[in-house]
């Protein structure tokens, strides 16, 4: 089966408002598709963080999810700044987050790491000043 | 009539306006033909419907008192918010005396039971990670199973009180044979009553059924009053349960699990806060708790929609009672049977298809639907809003001209074509485009 596109959001930068909102649009479908459930917390925690990263860190982007009836993919591209060392940003606890969005309780350094963690596969691909990538695998059950 | 359900609704008394199917937290209601259906596998018995309906149209269907007849002993459980209903004149003996009366052989308190949980839960939390849900309030079990079955796992596996307290109850009776006692509930809300008829977790409920507390109320009163006939009244329980009472309200049944040690606990009532604290979980986001007590009822079950004395002063009735008690009752906790027969199942009813390929198809005509829709969630088609109405319309439940800017739309179209049409001629009356085509032929 071919993959195809679930879901394709826009992203503003410091829109907390909205924070959360493809994450849970993406789980109502994954849920009407009969996705495991545990697959399907995967999938909402890891949009969820990479919403929030775009929200928090980035100069806005979008976030696009496909499926096949193997795995699911999650992916995000934004407009920079850019992440100077990945295998950091990838570490637990480390943060660029300013005090003013730690003061809002976010900033924990946990993002990436946790989508890292909820992930069959992750690839970041960054260039400073311009973008960062972000490409997360979720394996199927069944 | 419904084996599975508590909630249901008098057709006559429908007028079919959708304030039931807007407020619904599943979105199990729909009015077609001008009167409201309730979608059985949807339904948690929250009773949100029977809140919001002006023309009284819903009810939820409970035993009578007459049924005491049935059995030749009979039991009553209290709820721990039913003292909410009685000021501080009434202490919980007399009022337990008045409920003798009322023609129970015995009276027991489910706050006893829920004394038990929380130090079970205490214990439980202690030797576990993570984050756990109370499974006290059947409407949030259910709707976890239906809604976020990704969360099954984080509600505490055992009974809930009222379960606890029955089993418990059914080995103490007076009588040789237990399964020949009627053993009531006296109900606060109708998820209660689904509880008993279609339990969850559990094979079969050892309660007989459940009375509203409307029901008992009045005679209650007049009884409670009268000294002549409390006197002779011998209590089964003759100690108070005041911690499990707290249960009753809102946060009392965190208050009390921090009565054994401190543990970082949210205590969340109103089955709408309840949805987004759910979905906030699902995505993680809740951090730092160890423990939610979550209470579909606004206030907690004083809320309950069988009650009879305001939430708010309920509320009140109760903390003032338990003021000056601090103190679990000295108990065995280890006589109950906390464990559940099985696992909570997912009820799954959100599913498109059974198979992957087809619930993917379904899924892109669900969405060119939702795009041909004006989004405005107006609920004149009898759905909640556009996008449920338009998965409707691929499960085939609803056609599309169901919604009204649809239908407009679709009358504009047909008028233009009319119009047009009305500006053809008769070929005989167009006689040179009539040669013309002769002569392409």
């Amino acid at each position: 089966m071919k993959s195809k596109k679930i879901i394709e959001d826009g992203i503003e930068k410091r829109d907390f408002a909205s924070g959360g909102e493809v994450s849970s649009k993406l789980k109502n479908k994954l849920r009407k598709l009969g996705i495991d459930n545990k697959d399907i917390r995967r999938c909402s925690i890891i949009t969820y963080e990479l919403e929030m990263n775009l929200i928090i860190h980035s100069e806005g982007g979008h976030l696009k999810a496909t499926i096949n009836s193997k795995a699911i993919t999650i992916e995000t591209k934004d407009k920079g700044p850019g992440i100077e060392d990945i295998d950091k940003a990838l570490k637990p606890g480390y943060s660029t987050a300013t005090d003013e969005i730690r003061e809002m309780g976010f900033g924990a350094g946990m993002g990436l790491n946790n989508v890292k963690k909820f992930s069959d596969d992750l690839e970041v691909t960054s260039e400073v000043g311009e973008y960062t990538k972000v490409k997360a695998i979720i394996k199927l059950k069944s | 009539m419904s084996n599975k359900h508590s909630v249901l609704l008098k057709e006559d008394k429908c007028e079919g306006c959708t304030n039931c199917v807007k407020n619904c937290p599943t979105k199990a209601i729909r009015v077609h033909q001008g009167k409201a259906t309730i979608k059985e596998d949807l339904c948690i018995d929250c009773a949100e419907c029977i809140r919001t309906c002006e023309y009284h149209a819903k009810y939820a269907e409970t035993n009578k008192l007459s049924d005491l007849k049935l059995n030749d002993y009979n039991v009553a459980l209290l709820a721990p918010s039913f003292y909410g209903q009685f000021d501080r004149t009434f202490d919980p003996e007399r009022i337990k005396k008045a409920v003798y009366k009322l023609g129970f052989d015995e009276v027991w308190d489910v706050a006893y039971a829920a004394e038990a949980i929380s130090q079970k839960t205490y214990q439980f939390l202690n030797k576990n990670e993570g984050i756990y849900i109370s499974s006290s309030c059947p409407v949030i079990v259910r709707l976890i199973s239906l809604l976020y079955p990704e969360l099954l796992d984080n509600i505490v596996p055992f009974n809930s009180p009222v379960d606890l307290m029955a089993d418990y109850v059914k080995d103490q009776l007076s009588i040789p044979d237990t399964e020949e006692a009627g053993m009531y509930f006296i109900t606060p809300c109708p998820a209660k009553v689904t509880a008993i008829k279609n339990p969850l977790g559990r094979e079969d409920s050892s309660l007989t059924g459940a009375i509203s507390v409307d029901k008992v109320y009045p005679k209650l009163l007049d009884l409670i009053k009268n000294d002549e006939e409390l006197k002779n009244i011998e209590l089964k329980q003759d100690y108070q349960p005041y911690l499990g009472i707290s249960w009753g309200q809102s946060g009392g049944e965190n208050d009390i699990l921090n009565n054994e040690g401190i543990i970082e606990t949210l205590s969340v009532s109103g089955i709408h806060n309840i949805k987004k604290v759910l979905e906030e979980l699902t995505r993680g986001n809740i951090k730092g708790i160890r423990y939610l007590e979550l209470v579909a009822c606004p206030t907690g079950c004083v809320g309950g929609i069988f009650n009879v004395n305001n939430p708010f002063q309920a509320k009140y009735n109760i903390k003032t009672n338990m003021r000056e008690y601090s103190d679990f009752i000295e108990q065995d906790i280890e006589e109950f049977n906390f464990e559940l027969d099985e696992k909570i199942k997912e009820i799954g009813a959100e599913k498109l298809d059974e198979d992957f390929v087809k619930a993917m198809d379904k899924l892109e005509q669900l969405e060119q639907e939702i795009e041909n829709l004006p989004g405005l969630d107006c609920a004149a088609c009898g759905a909640p809003d556009c996008e449920t109405f338009a998965e409707d319309v691929v499960n085939g439940l609803a056609k599309r001209s169901d919604c009204i800017f649809v239908l407009r739309k679709e009358i504009g179209d047909l008028a233009d074509q009319l119009s047009l049409l009305t500006h053809e001629l008769p070929p005989v009356m167009n006689s040179e485009d009539n040669k013309k085509d002769e002569n392409d032929k």
